[in-house]
């Protein structure tokens, strides 16, 4: 006991500090202890290996949706956005290039998605 | 050349962040030892029940981490979760009938004194035996300060009393213990 207010002759005292201290000393092996705990554990909280590819395929109905309901609204928007930071009306095949680099980077995306940890 | 030993901390954050069972299992395999052998000193020695309580200390350990505040040291958190499952098994052990305790000097006729045996063995035998006359506050408030060698403070967070208290507590269990072993008392 690290409050030492009582008498250190005290008899009483003095047998349970050694007490303590044969305590303090003797090692318990651990003996599959912490195997037995490890295994009293809940099972680990993971998501099904669907439920990932769902998401993904959920959002792309949804985009895919969108462009269906609300035609040329995405083209007029994408080429207004474009003139505003390029400065100047872009071409058919400046519009392709970008529509593949946005492909390009929707593919990786998914594919970032959906990879196994 | 061995990397230096991964920090309690650091082991709790795997666990908390990731779930990593092994963080947890090596958390477990430093503390087991105190944990059981408090838990054993509580119960009087008995092994068992205190091997399934130290396992039922890790596993709330475990689901309660995240409340885990770093504000105190681990081990004294583990400490405080071991005396509440002592606490609650044993209110439940109090609804069963209990055995009737027997007198120490009694006990210690039937195993006492073969010249091999030291006065001191034999005290630190006497002496674990009366510690079955103590309350459960009283025994815990001895183990934390003796055997854990717990500060008065420290105790109180562990046992969730006051300081005050846990000094009563330890006034009373001597009290109790030097009449037990008046026989060992000098003059």
């Amino acid at each position: 006991m690290r409050n030492n207010e009582i008498d250190g002759d005290d008899w009483l005292e003095q047998a349970l500090r050694a007490e303590g201290r044969e305590h303090g000393s003797a090692y318990i092996a651990d003996d599959g202890f912490a195997a037995a705990v490890v295994g009293r554990l809940p099972p680990p909280v993971t998501a099904p290996s669907w439920r990932r590819a769902a998401v993904v395929l959920l959002w792309l109905c949804a985009a895919v949706a969108a462009v269906l309901i609300v035609p040329g609204l995405f083209d007029q928007a994408f080429r207004a956005a474009v003139a505003m930071f390029v400065g100047h009306r872009m071409g058919v095949a400046d519009i392709g290039g970008v529509m593949m680099l946005l492909a390009a980077m929707t593919w990786g995306a998914v594919v970032y998605a959906m990879r196994t940890d | 050349m061995s990397s230096p030993p991964v920090s309690d901390e650091v082991l709790i954050a795997r666990v908390v962040v990731r779930d990593d069972r092994h963080a947890f299992g090596e958390l477990v395999r430093r503390h087991q030892s105190v944990v059981r052998a408090t838990l054993r000193k509580l119960l009087g020695g008995n092994t068992a029940l205190a091997d399934d309580l130290a396992q039922e200390t890790f596993l709330l350990a475990y689901r309660n981490l995240k409340q885990f505040r770093q504000e105190a040291k681990f081990s004294t958190w583990l400490y405080r979760i071991a005396y509440n499952v002592f606490l609650a098994d044993a209110r439940r052990m109090k609804e069963l009938p209990m055995p009737e305790d027997s007198d120490v000097d009694e006990m210690a006729q039937g195993d006492s004194g073969g010249a091999s045996v030291s006065r001191q063995a034999t005290l630190a035998v006497d002496l674990e035996r009366a510690m079955s006359v103590l309350s459960d506050a009283e025994r815990a408030a001895i183990v934390q300060c003796y055997h854990n060698d717990l500060s008065h403070e420290e105790a109180a967070v562990v046992l969730g009393c006051p300081v005050g208290t846990v000094k009563t507590h330890i006034l009373r269990a001597k009290q109790k213990l030097k009449a037990r072993l008046g026989a060992w008392a000098p003059g």
